[in-house]
Protein backbone atom coordinates (compact mmCIF):
# COMPACT_ATOMS: atom_id res chain seq x y z
CA UNK A 1 0.00 0.00 0.00
CA UNK A 2 1.16 3.29 -1.34
CA UNK A 3 1.36 6.06 1.16
CA UNK A 4 -1.34 8.88 0.00
CA UNK A 5 -0.49 11.41 2.82
CA UNK A 6 3.22 11.01 4.88
CA UNK A 7 3.69 13.91 7.59
CA UNK A 8 6.66 13.87 9.56
CA UNK A 9 7.02 16.36 12.55
CA UNK A 10 4.17 18.91 12.59
CA UNK A 11 4.24 21.51 14.88
CA UNK A 12 1.56 24.94 14.59
CA UNK A 13 1.76 27.10 17.17
CA UNK A 14 -0.37 30.35 17.99
CA UNK A 15 0.95 33.66 19.16
CA UNK A 16 0.01 34.20 22.92
CA UNK A 17 -0.57 37.63 24.76
CA UNK A 18 3.07 37.78 25.53
CA UNK A 19 4.29 37.54 22.22
CA UNK A 20 5.59 34.01 22.43
CA UNK A 21 4.25 30.94 20.62
CA UNK A 22 1.87 28.57 22.12
CA UNK A 23 2.57 25.09 20.35
CA UNK A 24 -1.10 23.62 19.34
CA UNK A 25 0.25 20.61 17.60
CA UNK A 26 3.37 19.56 18.32
CA UNK A 27 5.95 17.14 16.44
CA UNK A 28 3.09 14.28 14.92
CA UNK A 29 4.21 12.42 12.69
CA UNK A 30 1.84 10.15 10.29
CA UNK A 31 1.02 8.10 7.25
CA UNK A 32 -2.04 7.19 5.49
CA UNK A 33 -2.51 4.78 2.94
CA UNK A 34 -5.86 3.72 1.22
CA UNK A 35 -7.85 3.45 4.36
CA UNK A 36 -9.61 4.79 7.22
CA UNK A 37 -7.67 6.38 10.09
CA UNK A 38 -9.35 7.50 13.28
CA UNK A 39 -7.78 10.68 15.20
CA UNK A 40 -9.13 10.64 18.55
CA UNK A 41 -8.74 12.99 21.14
CA UNK A 42 -10.48 15.90 23.32
CA UNK A 43 -11.08 19.67 22.32
CA UNK A 44 -8.07 21.44 22.19
CA UNK A 45 -5.74 18.11 21.25
CA UNK A 46 -4.69 19.26 18.21
CA UNK A 47 -6.81 17.04 16.20
CA UNK A 48 -8.76 19.62 13.64
CA UNK A 49 -5.92 21.08 13.61
CA UNK A 50 -3.83 18.36 11.82
CA UNK A 51 -6.18 17.76 9.71
CA UNK A 52 -6.19 21.82 8.40
CA UNK A 53 -2.81 21.68 7.86
CA UNK A 54 -2.49 19.33 5.82
CA UNK A 55 -5.55 20.53 3.76
CA UNK A 56 -3.35 23.96 4.16
CA UNK A 57 -6.44 26.39 5.23
CA UNK A 58 -4.74 27.41 8.60
CA UNK A 59 -5.26 30.96 9.37
CA UNK A 60 -2.46 33.16 7.83
CA UNK A 61 -1.40 34.08 12.03
CA UNK A 62 -1.06 30.08 12.77
CA UNK A 63 3.10 29.60 12.78
CA UNK A 64 3.24 26.08 10.75
CA UNK A 65 7.06 24.00 10.78
CA UNK A 66 7.28 20.60 9.25
CA UNK A 67 9.90 18.02 8.01
CA UNK A 68 8.06 16.88 5.83
CA UNK A 69 4.44 16.89 4.23
CA UNK A 70 3.03 15.20 0.98
CA UNK A 71 0.39 13.88 -0.72
CA UNK A 72 0.20 11.42 -3.07
CA UNK A 73 3.85 12.45 -4.22
CA UNK A 74 3.12 16.09 -4.60
CA UNK A 75 5.12 17.88 -1.86
CA UNK A 76 3.12 20.26 -0.14
CA UNK A 77 5.51 22.02 1.83
CA UNK A 78 6.90 23.68 -1.09
CA UNK A 79 3.55 24.21 -3.09
CA UNK A 80 2.63 27.31 -3.96
CA UNK A 81 -0.62 28.85 -2.70
CA UNK A 82 -2.27 28.22 -6.42
CA UNK A 83 -1.28 24.66 -6.64
CA UNK A 84 -2.60 23.57 -2.89
CA UNK A 85 -5.51 25.83 -3.63
CA UNK A 86 -6.22 23.51 -6.72
CA UNK A 87 -5.84 19.95 -5.05
CA UNK A 88 -8.02 21.37 -2.64
CA UNK A 89 -12.18 20.40 -3.51
CA UNK A 90 -11.26 18.17 -5.88
CA UNK A 91 -8.64 16.24 -4.89
CA UNK A 92 -8.60 16.87 -1.23
CA UNK A 93 -11.87 17.55 0.68
CA UNK A 94 -13.24 18.46 4.27
CA UNK A 95 -16.42 17.59 5.74
CA UNK A 96 -16.89 20.13 9.25
CA UNK A 97 -18.56 19.27 11.73
CA UNK A 98 -21.11 22.00 11.91
CA UNK A 99 -23.30 22.12 8.57
CA UNK A 100 -24.75 25.57 9.96
CA UNK A 101 -22.03 27.25 9.85
CA UNK A 102 -20.17 25.71 6.48
CA UNK A 103 -23.42 25.72 3.93
CA UNK A 104 -23.71 29.33 2.65
CA UNK A 105 -26.92 30.55 4.46
CA UNK A 106 -28.25 32.74 1.31
CA UNK A 107 -28.34 29.75 -1.24
CA UNK A 108 -30.28 27.10 -1.52
CA UNK A 109 -28.11 24.01 -0.84
CA UNK A 110 -29.46 22.63 -4.16
CA UNK A 111 -27.53 25.73 -5.90
CA UNK A 112 -24.65 24.94 -3.41
CA UNK A 113 -23.85 21.39 -4.78
CA UNK A 114 -24.29 22.39 -8.24
CA UNK A 115 -21.81 25.06 -8.06
CA UNK A 116 -19.38 22.75 -6.33
CA UNK A 117 -20.00 19.99 -9.34
CA UNK A 118 -19.49 23.07 -11.98
CA UNK A 119 -16.02 24.12 -10.34
CA UNK A 120 -14.80 20.60 -11.25
CA UNK A 121 -15.94 20.02 -14.47
CA UNK A 122 -16.90 23.53 -16.10
CA UNK A 123 -18.22 21.84 -19.56
CA UNK A 124 -20.95 20.41 -17.81
CA UNK A 125 -24.70 21.35 -18.63
CA UNK A 126 -26.81 22.97 -16.42
CA UNK A 127 -29.41 20.32 -16.44
CA UNK A 128 -26.60 17.59 -16.12
CA UNK A 129 -25.39 18.90 -13.33
CA UNK A 130 -28.63 19.48 -11.37
CA UNK A 131 -29.14 15.59 -12.15
CA UNK A 132 -26.11 14.75 -10.60
CA UNK A 133 -26.58 17.13 -7.39
CA UNK A 134 -30.29 14.86 -7.12
CA UNK A 135 -28.23 11.38 -7.32
CA UNK A 136 -26.01 12.85 -4.76
CA UNK A 137 -28.48 13.57 -2.78
CA UNK A 138 -30.15 10.56 -2.87
CA UNK A 139 -27.39 8.55 -2.38
CA UNK A 140 -26.85 10.48 0.73
CA UNK A 141 -30.22 9.32 1.98
CA UNK A 142 -32.14 12.48 2.02
CA UNK A 143 -35.48 11.35 1.27
CA UNK A 144 -37.07 13.99 -0.80
CA UNK A 145 -33.89 15.12 -2.86
CA UNK A 146 -36.13 17.25 -5.32
CA UNK A 147 -38.20 19.37 -2.20
CA UNK A 148 -34.44 20.05 -0.58
CA UNK A 149 -32.72 20.88 -3.34
CA UNK A 150 -34.60 23.86 -3.44
CA UNK A 151 -34.66 24.43 0.24
CA UNK A 152 -32.37 26.95 2.04
CA UNK A 153 -29.58 25.52 5.10
CA UNK A 154 -31.86 27.14 7.78
CA UNK A 155 -34.38 25.37 6.50
CA UNK A 156 -33.14 21.59 6.84
CA UNK A 157 -32.31 19.64 10.12
CA UNK A 158 -28.97 19.36 11.59
CA UNK A 159 -28.72 15.78 10.37
CA UNK A 160 -29.77 16.64 6.81
CA UNK A 161 -27.46 19.51 6.65
CA UNK A 162 -24.62 17.43 7.45
CA UNK A 163 -25.92 14.69 4.82
CA UNK A 164 -25.93 17.73 2.33
CA UNK A 165 -22.19 19.05 3.15
CA UNK A 166 -21.22 15.38 3.30
CA UNK A 167 -22.80 15.49 -0.48
CA UNK A 168 -21.11 18.44 -1.43
CA UNK A 169 -17.94 17.15 -0.34
CA UNK A 170 -18.15 13.53 -1.98
CA UNK A 171 -19.56 14.15 -5.58
CA UNK A 172 -16.37 15.53 -6.29
CA UNK A 173 -14.82 12.02 -5.21
CA UNK A 174 -11.38 13.10 -3.47
CA UNK A 175 -8.41 11.12 -3.50
CA UNK A 176 -8.16 12.13 0.42
CA UNK A 177 -11.23 13.57 2.72
CA UNK A 178 -10.99 14.75 5.84
CA UNK A 179 -13.83 14.92 7.99
CA UNK A 180 -13.90 16.25 11.42
CA UNK A 181 -16.67 15.10 13.52
CA UNK A 182 -18.50 14.71 10.45
CA UNK A 183 -21.67 12.39 12.41
CA UNK A 184 -21.53 14.56 15.91
CA UNK A 185 -24.67 15.72 15.17
CA UNK A 186 -26.54 12.70 13.53
CA UNK A 187 -28.57 10.31 15.01
CA UNK A 188 -27.63 6.56 15.42
CA UNK A 189 -29.47 5.90 12.65
CA UNK A 190 -28.77 8.12 9.92
CA UNK A 191 -25.24 7.58 11.34
CA UNK A 192 -24.80 4.45 10.43
CA UNK A 193 -26.08 5.65 6.83
CA UNK A 194 -23.37 8.01 6.83
CA UNK A 195 -20.78 5.89 7.82
CA UNK A 196 -21.64 3.48 4.98
CA UNK A 197 -21.35 6.09 2.38
CA UNK A 198 -17.75 7.23 3.27
CA UNK A 199 -17.02 3.15 3.80
CA UNK A 200 -18.30 2.58 0.36
CA UNK A 201 -16.03 5.48 -0.97
CA UNK A 202 -12.92 3.96 0.65
CA UNK A 203 -13.34 0.31 -0.40
CA UNK A 204 -14.66 1.16 -3.94
CA UNK A 205 -12.56 3.93 -4.89
CA UNK A 206 -9.71 3.56 -2.68
CA UNK A 207 -10.33 7.12 -0.85
CA UNK A 208 -7.84 8.12 2.20
CA UNK A 209 -10.08 8.79 5.34
CA UNK A 210 -8.83 10.61 8.14
CA UNK A 211 -11.85 10.46 10.30
CA UNK A 212 -11.45 13.17 13.70
CA UNK A 213 -13.87 11.93 16.73
CA UNK A 214 -14.17 12.07 20.39
CA UNK A 215 -16.15 9.03 19.81
CA UNK A 216 -13.78 6.09 20.83
CA UNK A 217 -16.79 3.75 20.16
CA UNK A 218 -17.59 4.70 17.07
CA UNK A 219 -14.14 5.18 15.92
CA UNK A 220 -13.19 1.49 17.18
CA UNK A 221 -15.99 0.25 14.67
CA UNK A 222 -15.71 2.33 11.48
CA UNK A 223 -11.68 2.58 11.32
CA UNK A 224 -9.10 0.63 10.31
CA UNK A 225 -6.39 2.28 12.56
CA UNK A 226 -6.40 4.95 15.28
CA UNK A 227 -4.54 7.35 16.24
CA UNK A 228 -4.61 9.00 19.73
CA UNK A 229 -3.97 13.34 20.40
CA UNK A 230 -3.10 14.45 23.71
CA UNK A 231 -1.72 17.74 23.87
CA UNK A 232 -0.99 18.72 20.68
CA UNK A 233 1.08 14.89 20.61
CA UNK A 234 0.27 11.27 19.45
CA UNK A 235 0.42 9.04 22.74
CA UNK A 236 -0.94 6.44 20.69
CA UNK A 237 -1.41 4.53 17.66
CA UNK A 238 -3.55 1.51 17.55
CA UNK A 239 -5.15 -1.43 14.88
CA UNK A 240 -8.89 0.28 15.56
CA UNK A 241 -10.05 -3.38 16.61
CA UNK A 242 -7.44 -3.78 19.19
CA UNK A 243 -8.43 -0.12 20.84
CA UNK A 244 -9.91 -2.04 23.92
CA UNK A 245 -5.91 -3.34 24.38
CA UNK A 246 -5.06 0.06 24.97
CA UNK A 247 -2.64 0.96 26.92
CA UNK A 248 -1.50 4.64 27.38
CA UNK A 249 -3.49 5.64 30.42
CA UNK A 250 -5.62 8.72 28.77
CA UNK A 251 -6.49 6.31 25.92
CA UNK A 252 -7.38 3.46 28.87
CA UNK A 253 -9.27 6.47 31.19
CA UNK A 254 -11.03 7.94 27.72
CA UNK A 255 -12.38 4.42 27.38
CA UNK A 256 -13.44 4.00 30.86
CA UNK A 257 -15.27 7.09 31.52
CA UNK A 258 -18.03 6.01 28.77
CA UNK A 259 -21.01 5.16 30.29
CA UNK A 260 -22.57 1.33 28.84
CA UNK A 261 -26.13 0.34 28.55
CA UNK A 262 -25.28 -2.48 30.76
CA UNK A 263 -22.85 -0.97 32.53
CA UNK A 264 -22.43 -0.09 36.60
CA UNK A 265 -24.46 2.95 38.24
CA UNK A 266 -21.44 4.11 40.38
CA UNK A 267 -20.54 7.40 39.71
CA UNK A 268 -18.15 6.93 36.20
CA UNK A 269 -14.48 7.37 36.27
CA UNK A 270 -13.17 10.79 35.62
CA UNK A 271 -9.66 11.38 33.94
CA UNK A 272 -7.11 12.76 36.06
CA UNK A 273 -4.42 13.87 33.39
CA UNK A 274 -1.12 13.18 34.44
CA UNK A 275 1.83 16.05 33.57
CA UNK A 276 3.82 13.52 32.10
CA UNK A 277 1.25 12.75 29.11
CA UNK A 278 1.77 16.06 27.65
CA UNK A 279 5.37 14.96 27.38
CA UNK A 280 8.36 17.22 26.53
CA UNK A 281 7.66 19.94 23.56
CA UNK B 1 -44.52 15.25 39.62
CA UNK B 2 -44.72 15.78 36.00
CA UNK B 3 -47.46 14.77 34.44
CA UNK B 4 -48.80 14.54 31.07
CA UNK B 5 -52.02 14.00 29.54
CA UNK B 6 -52.51 13.23 25.66
CA UNK B 7 -50.28 15.99 24.31
CA UNK B 8 -50.41 17.68 20.86
CA UNK B 9 -47.97 20.58 20.26
CA UNK B 10 -48.40 22.50 16.45
CA UNK B 11 -45.77 23.66 14.45
CA UNK B 12 -47.51 25.47 11.26
CA UNK B 13 -49.64 23.09 10.57
CA UNK B 14 -47.35 19.91 11.17
CA UNK B 15 -48.20 17.51 14.37
CA UNK B 16 -44.59 17.71 16.34
CA UNK B 17 -45.52 16.12 18.74
CA UNK B 18 -48.79 13.80 19.03
CA UNK B 19 -51.04 12.17 21.44
CA UNK B 20 -48.39 11.52 23.83
CA UNK B 21 -48.92 11.13 28.22
CA UNK B 22 -46.51 9.99 30.37
CA UNK B 23 -45.87 10.90 34.37
CA UNK B 24 -43.13 11.20 36.18
CA UNK B 25 -42.97 10.41 39.90
CA UNK B 26 -41.01 12.51 42.45
CA UNK B 27 -37.30 11.63 42.60
CA UNK B 28 -37.59 9.63 39.39
CA UNK B 29 -35.06 10.39 36.87
CA UNK B 30 -36.97 9.88 33.52
CA UNK B 31 -35.11 9.68 30.05
CA UNK B 32 -36.65 10.38 26.64
CA UNK B 33 -34.57 8.63 23.47
CA UNK B 34 -35.20 9.14 19.84
CA UNK B 35 -33.68 10.66 16.50
CA UNK B 36 -34.10 14.24 16.32
CA UNK B 37 -37.04 15.40 15.22
CA UNK B 38 -39.08 12.92 16.88
CA UNK B 39 -40.83 15.28 19.29
CA UNK B 40 -38.13 14.53 22.73
CA UNK B 41 -37.08 18.44 23.25
CA UNK B 42 -40.49 20.15 22.16
CA UNK B 43 -41.78 18.39 24.94
CA UNK B 44 -39.49 19.91 27.23
CA UNK B 45 -40.06 22.97 25.41
CA UNK B 46 -44.00 22.74 25.95
CA UNK B 47 -43.52 22.18 29.57
CA UNK B 48 -41.59 25.33 30.02
CA UNK B 49 -44.34 27.28 28.76
CA UNK B 50 -41.87 28.12 25.27
CA UNK B 51 -44.04 26.83 22.75
CA UNK B 52 -47.99 28.20 22.37
CA UNK B 53 -49.77 26.24 20.14
CA UNK B 54 -50.39 22.85 21.90
CA UNK B 55 -53.49 20.87 23.80
CA UNK B 56 -53.70 18.53 26.11
CA UNK B 57 -52.89 18.88 29.65
CA UNK B 58 -49.59 19.37 31.89
CA UNK B 59 -48.95 19.52 35.50
CA UNK B 60 -45.62 20.18 37.10
CA UNK B 61 -46.18 19.15 41.07
CA UNK B 62 -49.86 19.53 41.09
CA UNK B 63 -49.77 22.88 38.87
CA UNK B 64 -51.42 23.82 35.85
CA UNK B 65 -48.83 24.82 33.34
CA UNK B 66 -51.61 26.44 31.18
CA UNK B 67 -53.11 28.30 34.23
CA UNK B 68 -49.63 28.75 36.99
CA UNK B 69 -48.18 32.46 36.13
CA UNK B 70 -44.69 31.96 34.17
CA UNK B 71 -43.17 33.11 37.54
CA UNK B 72 -44.43 30.88 40.18
CA UNK B 73 -43.79 27.84 37.43
CA UNK B 74 -40.37 29.07 37.32
CA UNK B 75 -40.11 28.40 41.17
CA UNK B 76 -40.72 24.54 40.30
CA UNK B 77 -39.10 23.53 37.06
CA UNK B 78 -36.00 24.77 35.32
CA UNK B 79 -34.58 23.76 31.91
CA UNK B 80 -30.62 23.10 31.18
CA UNK B 81 -30.56 23.23 27.32
CA UNK B 82 -28.14 21.50 25.02
CA UNK B 83 -25.37 23.66 23.97
CA UNK B 84 -23.59 26.12 27.06
CA UNK B 85 -22.08 27.95 24.51
CA UNK B 86 -25.50 29.87 23.39
CA UNK B 87 -27.12 29.67 26.76
CA UNK B 88 -25.34 31.64 29.04
CA UNK B 89 -25.44 35.45 28.08
CA UNK B 90 -22.19 36.43 26.22
CA UNK B 91 -22.07 39.94 28.24
CA UNK B 92 -23.35 39.31 31.73
CA UNK B 93 -20.40 37.61 34.31
CA UNK B 94 -20.54 34.03 35.79
CA UNK B 95 -22.38 35.60 39.11
CA UNK B 96 -24.84 38.01 37.03
CA UNK B 97 -26.49 35.24 34.54
CA UNK B 98 -26.73 33.11 38.16
CA UNK B 99 -28.42 35.90 40.63
CA UNK B 100 -30.80 36.86 37.70
CA UNK B 101 -33.37 34.74 38.32
CA UNK B 102 -33.20 35.73 42.31
CA UNK B 103 -33.01 38.98 41.42
CA UNK B 104 -36.66 38.96 39.33
CA UNK B 105 -38.17 36.77 42.19
CA UNK B 106 -37.11 38.69 45.02
CA UNK B 107 -35.35 36.72 46.66
CA UNK B 108 -33.06 37.82 50.06
CA UNK B 109 -29.68 38.21 48.93
CA UNK B 110 -29.09 36.77 45.84
CA UNK B 111 -25.00 37.47 46.21
CA UNK B 112 -24.61 34.64 49.30
CA UNK B 113 -26.68 32.30 47.44
CA UNK B 114 -24.61 32.78 43.94
CA UNK B 115 -21.31 31.82 45.67
CA UNK B 116 -23.08 29.32 47.26
CA UNK B 117 -24.24 27.54 44.21
CA UNK B 118 -21.03 27.93 42.50
CA UNK B 119 -19.14 25.94 45.24
CA UNK B 120 -21.99 23.21 44.83
CA UNK B 121 -21.37 22.89 41.26
CA UNK B 122 -17.99 22.87 41.48
CA UNK B 123 -16.53 25.37 40.48
CA UNK B 124 -15.78 28.14 43.41
CA UNK B 125 -17.39 31.23 44.20
CA UNK B 126 -13.83 32.80 42.54
CA UNK B 127 -15.73 32.35 39.42
CA UNK B 128 -18.61 34.36 39.54
CA UNK B 129 -16.55 37.39 38.40
CA UNK B 130 -15.66 36.02 34.94
CA UNK B 131 -16.99 36.32 31.56
CA UNK B 132 -18.56 32.82 30.00
CA UNK B 133 -15.86 32.72 27.00
CA UNK B 134 -13.08 32.55 29.72
CA UNK B 135 -14.46 29.38 30.61
CA UNK B 136 -14.46 25.43 29.11
CA UNK B 137 -17.53 24.10 27.61
CA UNK B 138 -18.06 21.90 30.56
CA UNK B 139 -17.48 24.42 33.09
CA UNK B 140 -20.14 26.87 30.90
CA UNK B 141 -22.58 23.48 31.28
CA UNK B 142 -21.75 23.64 34.99
CA UNK B 143 -22.94 27.42 35.42
CA UNK B 144 -26.06 26.59 33.23
CA UNK B 145 -26.99 24.04 35.90
CA UNK B 146 -26.05 26.16 38.83
CA UNK B 147 -28.64 28.71 37.21
CA UNK B 148 -31.11 26.18 36.82
CA UNK B 149 -30.86 25.27 40.74
CA UNK B 150 -30.70 29.18 41.47
CA UNK B 151 -34.47 28.86 42.07
CA UNK B 152 -34.79 25.67 44.45
CA UNK B 153 -36.55 23.64 41.74
CA UNK B 154 -37.81 20.59 42.33
CA UNK B 155 -37.92 19.48 38.21
CA UNK B 156 -35.34 19.94 36.27
CA UNK B 157 -35.49 19.08 32.71
CA UNK B 158 -32.19 18.42 30.76
CA UNK B 159 -31.96 18.43 26.94
CA UNK B 160 -29.20 16.86 25.73
CA UNK B 161 -26.99 18.04 28.67
CA UNK B 162 -23.76 16.25 27.45
CA UNK B 163 -23.95 15.81 23.91
CA UNK B 164 -22.02 19.30 23.13
CA UNK B 165 -18.68 18.21 25.90
CA UNK B 166 -15.87 15.90 25.46
CA UNK B 167 -16.63 12.15 26.81
CA UNK B 168 -14.16 12.65 29.79
CA UNK B 169 -16.03 15.95 30.64
CA UNK B 170 -19.21 14.15 30.27
CA UNK B 171 -18.45 11.76 32.84
CA UNK B 172 -17.94 14.33 34.96
CA UNK B 173 -21.50 16.64 34.52
CA UNK B 174 -23.12 13.39 34.58
CA UNK B 175 -21.41 12.38 37.92
CA UNK B 176 -22.70 15.71 39.60
CA UNK B 177 -25.72 15.53 38.02
CA UNK B 178 -26.17 12.15 40.22
CA UNK B 179 -25.30 14.12 43.02
CA UNK B 180 -27.29 16.57 42.82
CA UNK B 181 -30.05 15.02 42.59
CA UNK B 182 -29.31 12.82 45.69
CA UNK B 183 -28.37 16.14 47.51
CA UNK B 184 -31.42 17.99 46.80
CA UNK B 185 -34.08 15.82 46.23
CA UNK B 186 -34.65 16.29 42.38
CA UNK B 187 -36.76 14.42 39.51
CA UNK B 188 -35.30 14.39 36.10
CA UNK B 189 -36.36 14.61 33.11
CA UNK B 190 -33.47 13.64 30.49
CA UNK B 191 -33.34 14.16 26.61
CA UNK B 192 -31.03 12.35 24.88
CA UNK B 193 -30.05 10.47 21.59
CA UNK B 194 -27.85 8.37 23.93
CA UNK B 195 -29.09 5.20 25.63
CA UNK B 196 -26.20 4.30 27.72
CA UNK B 197 -26.27 7.88 29.14
CA UNK B 198 -29.66 7.00 29.84
CA UNK B 199 -29.34 3.71 30.70
CA UNK B 200 -27.07 5.28 33.16
CA UNK B 201 -28.77 8.19 34.30
CA UNK B 202 -32.70 7.30 34.80
CA UNK B 203 -34.77 4.71 36.11
CA UNK B 204 -37.24 4.57 32.91
CA UNK B 205 -37.13 6.06 29.71
CA UNK B 206 -39.50 6.42 26.82
CA UNK B 207 -38.79 5.94 23.22
CA UNK B 208 -39.79 8.35 20.89
CA UNK B 209 -40.25 8.11 16.92
CA UNK B 210 -42.04 10.48 14.52
CA UNK B 211 -43.91 12.49 17.08
CA UNK B 212 -44.92 9.56 19.42
CA UNK B 213 -44.43 7.47 21.60
CA UNK B 214 -43.08 3.69 21.03
CA UNK B 215 -42.70 2.34 24.36
CA UNK B 216 -41.52 2.84 27.53
CA UNK B 217 -39.23 1.01 29.18
CA UNK B 218 -37.67 0.46 32.69
CA UNK B 219 -34.01 0.38 33.14
CA UNK B 220 -34.02 -3.68 34.09
CA UNK B 221 -35.75 -4.09 31.01
CA UNK B 222 -33.98 -2.20 28.61
CA UNK B 223 -30.90 -4.04 30.30
CA UNK B 224 -31.92 -7.34 30.12
CA UNK B 225 -33.28 -6.92 26.81
CA UNK B 226 -37.04 -7.06 27.46
CA UNK B 227 -37.82 -5.37 24.55
CA UNK B 228 -41.06 -5.16 22.74
CA UNK B 229 -40.31 -2.90 19.76
CA UNK B 230 -38.55 -3.41 16.54
CA UNK B 231 -37.21 0.47 16.52
CA UNK B 232 -36.22 0.21 20.05
CA UNK B 233 -34.36 -3.27 19.38
CA UNK B 234 -32.36 -1.49 15.94
CA UNK B 235 -31.58 1.96 18.30
CA UNK B 236 -29.72 -0.43 21.03
CA UNK B 237 -28.43 -2.50 17.74
CA UNK B 238 -26.99 0.50 16.38
CA UNK B 239 -25.56 2.43 19.97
Amino acid sequence: MSALVEIENLRVAFRNDDGGYNDAVRGVSLTLGREKLGIVGESGSGKSLTGRALLGVLPPYARISVDTMAFDGIDLKSASPKLRRSLRGGRMGMILQDPKFSLNPVMTVGKQIVEAIRIGDRRISGSDARKKALGILEAVHIREPERVFSLYPHELSGGMGQRVMIGMMVVREPDLLIADEPTSALDVTVRTQVLSILDELVTRRGMGLIFISHDLNLVSKFCDRVIVMYAGRIVESIEASRLSEATHPYTRGLLSCLPQIDGSLEPLPVLNRDASWAGAA
Amino acid sequence: MLSIQHLNVEFSGKLAVRDTSFSVEPGESFGLVGESGSGKSTILRTVMGLNANWNGSISVDGLDVRKTPRKQLAKVVQMVFQDPYSSLHPRYVIGQQIAEPMKINGIANPERRTAELLELIGLGAKFQFRFPHELSGGQRQRVAIARALALNPKLLLLDEPTSALDVSIQAEILNLLNRLRKELGLTFVIVSHDLAVISYMCERLMVMRNAQPVETLTREQLRSGAIAEDYTKALIAAA
